[in-house]
């Protein structure tokens, strides 16, 4: 188990760390203004798609588990379940606004635009 | 992305800062019609108007003890505000002010402001306690320092956290309405903007719970 999550982890760092490499390989061709609009908005478009990806991985887990243990709460005593409910929901929105926090990143990147083009 | 035009326009002026003058009048307009015809057994909009106070009264005075009846305008406010204004970005042609991060911010950084001011006045100088840590001897001066710096910066986040979660919320669903709607008309953006009501609440609701928190954790009695 252990040497298979190493080996995933190992390929996926392997991917994150040789992907500019092949933008840059792409683009060291002809350097027009144009290409480099094109290079930049290539690594722009990763990011946001990675950005989001990877918090909504971590939201879903961890929400998952709050769900998890709330359900089993309401299980072992189903008179208290409107306490329960309502705790589930703030821990649920408050978990939420972590992946709100990438998506923002991702939106600023693609639409405020921080670097000119 | 080219967007419908709204149905209240003034040149001139941000359409964010026009919604929120309507959501204004809204609640003004339903306050004073409430107030003029206030009965002891209450009928119509007064029950309703009734049920949205009694729960901030609840969770303010469930929360902060005995000053909770004094923090109840501002939180009752707040919540009440921010729910009106996150409707408004449901009805076609109108746009939510929530979702522009200066209002957010305009009704954060009062938060953050009023939190210091109570807890400066409730406990002078020894409000300072609330930042340094369970540990208090002059052995500790590193450890103390240290809790400083981190209470510091989690302080600092607070408005910003709460204006961003808001916004993100709002500008979300909005998009999502957008291009959904682009994609797949009719039945799944009518899900979505289920969705977007039952987050419209829930917004409102945690804004006004994390004021509530953070100005009760102000004027505790220090442990």
């Amino acid at each position: 188990m252990k040497k298979f999550l190493s080996v995933i982890l190992l390929s996926l760092t392997l991917l994150f760390l040789l992907t500019p490499v092949v933008f840059a390989a792409e683009e060291a061709a002809a350097e027009t203004p144009a290409e480099g609009k094109m290079g930049y908005y290539a690594m722009a478009v990763l990011a946001c798609g990675l950005a989001i990806g990877l918090a909504a991985f971590g939201t879903g887990i961890g929400q998952g588990i709050g769900l998890s243990k709330a359900a089993e709460g309401v299980a072992r005593n189903p008179g208290a379940s409107g306490k329960i409910t309502t705790t589930l929901i703030i821990g649920l929105a408050m978990i939420e606004s972590l992946c709100i926090y990438a998506l923002v990143v991702a939106l600023i990147i693609l639409f405020v635009k921080p670097f000119g083009f | 992305m080219h967007e419908a035009p709204l149905f209240f326009h003034i040149s001139g002026i941000p359409s964010y800062v026009t919604y929120s003058w309507v959501a204004m009048i809204f609640m003004l307009s339903v306050a004073i019609v409430v107030r003029l015809s206030l009965k002891l057994v209450p009928t119509g909009v007064q029950n309703v108007v009734e049920v949205i106070a009694e729960f901030f009264l609840n969770l303010t005075e469930s929360s902060i003890g005995h000053m909770g009846q004094h923090f109840f305008p501002l939180i009752a406010t707040i919540g009440t505000y921010i729910l009106v204004c996150n409707f408004l970005g449901l009805i076609p042609g109108f746009e939510a002010p929530t979702s522009n991060i200066n209002t957010n911010a305009s009704m954060a950084i009062p938060v953050f402001l009023a939190t210091h001011y109570y807890g400066v006045k409730i406990h002078g100088f020894g409000y300072i306690k609330h930042f340094v840590g369970p540990m208090r001897s002059i052995f500790a001066l590193p450890l103390m320092v240290l809790m400083f710096v981190i209470e510091a910066i989690g302080h600092v986040a607070r408005p910003l956290t709460l204006s961003v979660r808001l916004f993100g919320n709002m500008t979300a669903k909005h998009m999502i309405l957008l291009i959904l709607g682009i994609l797949v008309p009719w039945i799944i953006p009518t899900a979505i903007l289920g969705l977007g009501v039952l987050v419209s609440i829930i917004q409102a609701f945690v804004f006004a719970l994390l004021t509530t928190l953070y100005l009760a954790g102000a004027v505790e009695e220090a442990h």
